[in-house]
């Protein structure tokens, strides 16, 4: 059993390793986990040392400076020559907006936001889905009855609205986006956990569990959990981006992220300024998106594939 | 069969009363104080009692003869206060009571020496009460006091907690009204309102939601369904390409495409479309909703958006038909492919497109939120837009309960369309 579970894991691991897409998108979530763990440092750091962080800083005389690599090529000074040289050719390499502000350290901020919304709304649905969707399909009976009363009322309410209604009575910021986000996303997760343990729950080596007399939550978690986790895994990677982006959206209107440089403001922000022909704040912001994006997306279908393709049809 | 329909109708009651509770929980418990979220924080109490007196948010949640009034803010006696026998602790209330209803101040003492009476006064119609306390057992204890104020007399404007021949400690001063009846709870006047169809009135304008929701229906769905049909029939058109060439270049190149066209965020599609479309090439008008012509940039961005995701969906439902026998059958008795396709393929595969059509049908009752706030088209996703960011409590309430029942009535059809279509659905 245990043996047979991990070639499982590691099959699949080499049918995504097999192919450079996936390899170049596997490269790209590094990255943007790196760049989330540097804005997360920068960020402690302004915070420690009790400063106006350097992203936030208004710098009326270098409004809309275009991006460029080579600003300043010659300009050397201070003592390290070389790498002052280095840094005054790249500086501010992605432009600035209309308040003087590096577009580049932005977008990295606005990436530990994003990664933050993606793991923490994750840690918040997928255990309720997990929980509930193990539950009913194990118990069944009056159990499943109230569980799948409950996901398909919270499913029937219209799920953006939700979700913004949600954090418009927890109120503005990220703790709403999270709140939003997380409480009204466990629904298909859940569903088809159910479903799953509900095939599980007859086959032989549950009935042996439960003939030794095993506690029924050690069969769900101990013996049933881990047969249907990749379930659980291709639902991260499918949700992960889907967070994102709704978090994106969220920031744009105003009710999401306050104070600080998320991608939805960054873009609320550059699109007053597209019409004034400012394009690169819009153009960073969009291509990081897509990339992210994108990325997440890919490897998500190609887990899929090489984990449960019987899934493909069951949900859009 | 009909035990079928009676059932499945019978079924829709608990999701319905799912859908009250879940949006009275989400606005009436958790969402605190709905009244100082609308009319922010430096608002008078008396307006505060106003705003949920007309709103109902100042009965008990769901059951109880007692109720918080704005007259008298608790926090204010937090830390514990020492009484000397001769002083007394004034409790001002912030506006005069209501002279219809009873009221009661609860206040936790402990007394510090023994004999220390505890005496309240006020100009009421029970007009004072004492409790005297015979031990200096250090404990605290709750006393209460009721009294019914007289409207406009001296007086009447606070109580005077006062002690005599004794010291003792005072905390958690709280004033509560009586409640006509037990029953006379929010929940209850929720269902009353909803009973009479009445979903409030907003705040911002002073409408009652049910006019906006009936005014911006219409402009709504001429947005969102030609996107949806529109959508539809080139997701299936597309699909039905890929299946065809299924795994051969074309399909590669458009399972590519509908990812990427997918992971494109929404705002992006949207601005750049005005933008460029619209603002640069002057395709299309940029904002307003004056002819059919207004809506042809919000639909083409509409549907590219959904694209993505729709063929997806649609060439895995056709592909799961297309391994079946049936389809080998036709192939070997020499049907053309163009003729497995659409006489054989398309119409099984309708019934999961058929059902994914019909569940989506509520949805577009909402519109699509961001596409009419960019383009002023006067529907209800601009108006949950608004509502939402002035936190105007009964629009967004509003709409999102109705949508959820559309949505539990769509899927009722959903079933029963499924029952009658496919007779292999078992009728348990």
């Amino acid at each position: 059993m245990e043996e047979h579970g991990q070639s499982l894991w590691r099959e699949a691991w080499r049918d995504l390793m097999h192919r450079r897409l996936i390899r170049v998108c596997l490269g790209i979530i590094a990255c943007f986990c790196l760049v989330a763990l540097y804005g997360e440092i920068v960020y402690r750091y302004y915070q420690f040392v009790d400063r106006t962080p350097s992203y936030s800083q208004v710098n009326l005389s270098e409004r809309y400076l275009p991006p460029s690599l080579l600003r300043h090529p010659f300009a050397t000074g201070g003592d390290n020559r070389l790498w002052s040289g280095v840094k005054a050719m790249a500086y501010r390499p992605l432009g600035t907006d209309n308040l003087g502000r590096d577009v580049l350290q932005r977008t990295i901020q606005g990436t530990r936001i994003a990664f933050l919304v993606g793991v923490v709304t994750s840690l918040i649905a997928i255990p309720i889905g997990v929980l509930l969707g193990c539950i009913s399909g194990y118990f069944g009976k009056w159990v499943d009855d109230g569980i799948v009363w409950l996901y398909s009322t919270v499913e029937s309410i219209p799920g953006l609205l939700f979700i913004l209604a949600i954090s418009m009575v927890v109120g503005k910021g990220i703790m709403g986006v999270y709140l939003g986000i997380g409480l009204t996303t466990w629904v298909g997760l859940c569903r088809l956990l159910r479903a799953e343990v509900m095939k599980h729950r007859d086959r032989a080596y549950v009935m042996a569990a439960r003939s030794l007399g095993y506690h029924p939550w050690r069969i769900i978690f101990r013996h049933i959990l881990p047969n249907v986790f990749h379930i659980v895994i291709i639902t991260f990677s499918i949700r992960f981006p889907a967070a994102i982006g709704t978090e994106v959206f969220m920031s744009f209107l105003g009710i999401g992220v306050q104070g600080e440089p998320s991608w939805g403001i960054m873009i609320g922000n550059a699109r007053l300024r597209l019409w004034q022909g400012v394009w690169w704040e819009m153009a960073a912001v969009s291509a990081v998106i897509l990339l992210v994006v994108l990325a997440f997306n890919l490897v998500g279908d190609a887990l899929r594939d090489a984990l449960d393709p019987r899934l493909r049809s069951k949900e859009s | 069969m009909t035990s079928f329909i009676i059932r499945r109708v019978l079924y829709m009651i608990p999701m319905v009363l799912g859908v009250i509770l879940i949006t009275f929980m989400l606005f009436n418990v958790v969402g605190g104080s709905p009244a100082s979220m609308a009319l922010g924080k430096n608002v008078s109490p008396q307006a505060l009692e106003e705003f949920d007196e007309q709103r109902g948010f100042n009965k008990p949640v769901i059951f109880g003869w007692w109720t918080t009034t704005r007259a008298f803010q608790e926090r204010d006696v937090q830390e514990p206060v020492l009484l000397v026998a001769g002083t007394n602790y004034p409790v001002q209330f912030l506006f005069p009571l209501r002279p219809d209803s009873r009221y009661r101040l609860r206040v936790e003492v402990r007394s510090k020496t023994a004999g220390a009476t505890v005496r309240f006064q006020t100009n009421a119609v029970i007009a004072a009460s004492s409790v005297l306390f015979h031990d200096d057992s250090q404990r605290w204890k709750w006393i209460e006091f009721q009294f019914k104020p007289i409207p406009r007399a001296p007086g009447a404007g606070s109580v005077l907690v006062s002690v005599e021949g004794g010291a003792l400690e005072l905390r958690n001063v709280r004033l509560e009204r009586r409640m006509p009846h037990c029953l006379d709870s929010q929940l209850v006047h929720y269902f009353k309102t909803l009973a009479c169809f009445d979903l409030g009135t907003s705040l911002s304008t002073n409408e009652k939601v049910t006019t906006m929701l009936k005014r911006g229906v219409l402009p709504s769905l001429a947005l969102s369904v030609p996107i949806f049909f529109g959508g539809l029939v080139l997701a299936v058109g597309l699909a039905l390409v890929c299946a065809y060439w299924r795994n051969r270049w074309p399909d590669r190149i458009f399972v590519f495409l509908a990812v990427a066209l997918m992971s494109v965020n929404y705002l992006v599609w949207i601005i750049f479309g005005q933008f460029f479309m619209a603002y640069k090439w002057h395709w299309f008008p940029i904002w307003g909703f004056e002819s059919w012509g207004y809506l042809l940039l919000p639909v083409t961005i509409g549907i590219l958006s959904g694209l993505g995701g729709n063929l997806r969906f649609y060439r895995t439902v056709i592909l799961d038909e297309i391994y079946k026998d049936y389809v080998r059958t036709a192939f070997a008795k020499g049907v053309s492919p163009a003729g497995v396709l659409f006489k054989h393929v398309l119409p099984n595969a309708m019934i999961p497109i058929v059902t994914n059509t019909v569940i989506a049908l509520p949805f577009l009752y909402t519109g699509n939120l961001l596409l009419e706030s960019f383009f002023g088209i006067p529907g209800l996703g601009g108006l949950s837009i608004n509502a939402i960011n002035s936190s105007d409590v009964d629009v967004v309430r509003g709409v999102v309960l109705v949508g959820a029942i559309l949505y539990v009535v769509a899927s009722l059809v959903t079933d029963l369309c499924y029952a009658l279509v496919d007779p292999r659905v078992k009728l348990r």
